[in-house]
């Protein structure tokens, strides 16, 4: 009786413990005058330790907490790599973040896990955000991602290695590409003509630009998926018999992923490549002399290029709107956000900031990609299944210089039933 | 520790010790004990069953529950799903050629750890000058990080900076560096190779430790009977070293099994899940739908326990001791 009546004892001083950890995440709601700690997971731009993100994001929140001393902020930066299975852990076990920075957000949308942007933002910071991304952040009409950044790609070649294969310009159509990569392989042997890097890391992307460049792409114009169209397989057809079976690019385009193609380029090590203006700084770095043009497609250079945008939201679960809005202004002022992508070279998304990059003249290097944003192309954002698919994708669509037509439409089935499932 | 000792925790309890008279004398004991008194044991396995309960029962709980929930691409909790996620599980397209690997893998491997700690651990047996140190070396694999070992092997075999790759170059090996963990048909038998290294250690040890129980007089008396040095090895080694040898293969069997730091580190099961193992393309699911992952992570727990029993059962663990 004694023992059993201890064993009740301990089972409710366990389940009090448990209680009250549950508690101290969830029911903060109440009055902005109590101490919040707001829990921050922002993704890293970085690509080596001195110029992690996380190092921007700690000074943001401290210059925050100094100017809001009631709310202190925990920041965690994650690697790309890592950041959607740890997202995904964090919202299944109940213990979501306050703010999330990362590149998808549609999938949240689905199951009513976030604010709406206009609850989260003041006007002034939401009128201040480019309408052409505004309305990429809007599922079914309501706006829920905040755009954070912006990037697009071109095309990067390394001018020196080109002048010693003896090509004068940047190629234009598919063809071109293919007798610029014979070229440079037969002058200079052990550097990779072309860098397809169609790895888990971001297949959706390099894919994307090969299937726009033979009029294919993800969706049709109703939004419905498209990925076994003609089109892409036979994109896909022509890198695996024109690039990747004659060795113009790397032996397994399939694990190669797209920093290793950066890193590659940055080290004069790689010829050509589908960069984005990260890439400019880290050329620099690595003293190869580039330049940038527009993407190769199959008939000729291409009028659009594939446009990325990554995204700001804040989560309803800890109960934090107030702070959240304090912090998303205070996080979006021009004098931050110029600061981060002038360390980053990524596109702003903000009316101010950019009327200050273009018009400021530091950023020579740049111009192209301002160019070519307004003709940008995106993933399927808005797309709740969206994030499902890319997932997909990013596993094994790079296999698909392979086997094009079967691994092509095991994907567009898998697409169809993560949208029958949303 | 001798070599009946070792093998009568696991086996040899039951009908030894009931014929023994003086544990007998124990049941009118029990009998008399009623209620609360039977309780007497707890506090001192009371630990040890809470722990198991904590760290093993209720992971196996959670991990079943998951198999049948609806859970959302972002990680939200649906609902059921009834048997959906293992319908969903048994229709992927790669799922039987990564079971087909996952097979391959573990008799490779542990069939090649078992065969070279045979070897290294008649070696250590020896008495050679350096012996000492040379023990003390073969520790090194186990005793770093699976993880470190992995990734260094893969920097190693880097395509353009990989000092293998280099080498083999120099020694004329290969023609020019190679990508050996991008192509599954090469990345396979450097995974294994890998796992073999880091499975050597334990291995050889629990054999060199059976080796040591085998008395000189054995030995002895063949050498006076006229056996030349392969039957020794043949009629006296083999067969007093089985405990430990049995020991070294389940537990190679399970760990290589769930092995999935090496493939992870190395080549993240890619490309698809052409070099994944069923704990790796487990893995691979977690990102596109958690259920579905638990659902396989089912599947494997009964595989492992379905492994060990037939294993065991073939190998007649404790006939021994009849």
């Amino acid at each position: 009786m004694n023992k059993r009546s201890l064993a009740a004892v301990s089972a409710c001083a366990l389940g009090a413990l448990a209680l009250t950890a549950c508690g101290s995440g969830g029911g903060s709601t109440a009055s902005a005058d109590k101490d919040v700690t707001l829990k921050l997971v922002a993704a890293d731009y970085g690509d080596k330790a001195s110029n992690s993100s996380a190092s921007y994001w700690k000074d943001v929140a401290d210059r925050f907490t100094a100017a809001n001393p009631k709310i202190k902020v925990d920041v965690q930066v994650i690697n790309w790599n890592d950041i959607d299975s740890q997202v995904k852990t964090m919202i299944q076990s109940g213990n979501v973040p306050d703010v999330l920075q990362t590149g998808g957000y549609a999938d949240k949308v689905a199951d009513n896990l976030l604010y709406r942007a206009d609850e989260v933002l003041s006007e002034p910071t939401r009128t201040n955000l480019i309408d052409s991304f505004a309305k990429a952040g809007e599922v079914d009409g309501k706006p829920y991602g905040i755009p954070f950044v912006a990037s697009a790609r071109a095309f990067f070649y390394n001018k020196a290695l080109f002048a010693q294969a003896g090509i004068t310009e940047a190629p234009k159509s598919w063809d071109d590409v293919k007798a610029a990569a014979e070229k440079i392989k037969a002058a200079v042997p052990g550097v990779t003509p072309y860098a397809l890097p169609l790895g888990s890391e971001e297949a959706q992307g390099e894919s994307l630009i090969w299937e726009l460049g033979n009029a294919g792409g993800l969706t049709d114009p109703k939004g419905a998926y498209t990925l076994n169209s003609q089109a892409n397989i036979d994109a896909f057809t022509w890198l695996k018999t024109n690039l990747v079976a004659p060795g113009l690019t790397y032996a397994n385009p399939a694990t190669t992923d797209r920093k290793t193609a950066f890193a590659d380029f940055a080290a004069g090590k790689a010829a050509m490549l589908n960069g984005h203006p990260s890439l400019i700084q880290m050329s620099k770095d690595g003293k190869v002399d580039y330049g940038v043009a527009p993407i190769p497609g199959k008939a000729g250079a291409l009028k659009s290029t594939l446009g990325v945008a990554d995204w700001m939201m804040a989560f309803k679960g800890p109960g934090h709107k107030e702070q959240v809005r304090a912090f998303l202004d205070f996080a979006y002022a021009k004098e931050n956000t110029l600061k981060f992508d002038e360390l980053y070279n990524l596109m702003p998304v903000t009316e101010d900031t950019l009327k200050d990059m273009t018009g400021s003249g530091k950023h020579p290097d740049l111009e192209p990609f301002f160019a070519l944003l307004p003709n940008a192309a995106f993933y399927p954002l808005g797309d709740t299944a969206w994030d499902a698919v890319s997932a997909e994708i990013k596993k094994s669509g790079g296999t698909a210089v392979n086997d094009p037509a079967k691994v092509l439409g095991e994907l567009q089935k898998k697409a169809e039933a993560a949208v029958s499932d949303k | 520790m001798s070599t009946t000792s070792t093998t009568s925790g696991p086996a040899g309890k039951g009908s030894p010790l009931r014929k023994d008279g003086s544990l007998r004398k124990d049941g009118p004991v029990r009998k008399d004990r009623g209620g609360l008194a039977r309780l007497g044991p707890l506090p001192w396995i009371g630990p040890a069953v809470l722990l198991i309960a904590l760290v093993v029962l209720w992971p196996v709980y959670e991990m079943v529950r998951t198999s049948f929930l609806r859970i959302s691409s972002s990680g939200f909790v649906r609902g059921s799903a009834g048997f959906d996620k293992y319908k969903q599980l048994f229709a992927e397209p790669s799922l039987p050629s990564v079971v087909l690997s996952t097979v391959v893998w573990t008799v490779v491997v542990v069939g090649a750890t078992m065969l070279v700690s045979l070897a290294l651990a008649q070696l250590f047996n020896q008495r050679f000058p350096g012996r000492r140190l040379t023990r003390w070396a073969l520790i090194a694999p186990w005793a770093a990080s699976v993880v470190m070992t992995a990734i260094g092997f893969k920097w190693m075999l880097n395509q353009t900076a990989g000092v293998l790759n280099t080498l083999m170059t120099d020694l004329g090996l290969i023609d020019s560096p190679r990508d050996w963990l991008g192509d599954p048909a090469t990345a396979w038998p450097w995974m294994m190779f890998v796992a073999v290294f880091v499975s050597l250690p334990f291995t050889t040890y629990t054999l060199l430790a059976g080796l040591q129980t085998v008395p000189g007089e054995v030995y002895e008396a063949a050498r006076v009977d006229g056996a030349g040095p392969w039957q020794t090895y043949f009629r006296i080694t083999l067969p007093l070293l089985r405990p430990a040898f049995l020991v070294g293969v389940v537990i190679n069997l399970i760990n290589v099994f769930n092995s999935f730091p090496i493939i992870w580190s190395m080549t993240h099961g890619g490309p698809d899940s052409d070099t994944a193992t069923t704990t790796v393309f487990m893995y691979q699911l977690k990102n596109s739908d958690i259920g579905e992952s638990a659902a396989m992570s089912v599947v494997n727990f009964a595989l492992v326990v379905v492994m060990v029993v037939v294993f065991l059962k073939a190998s007649r663990w404790n006939q021994e001791e009849n």
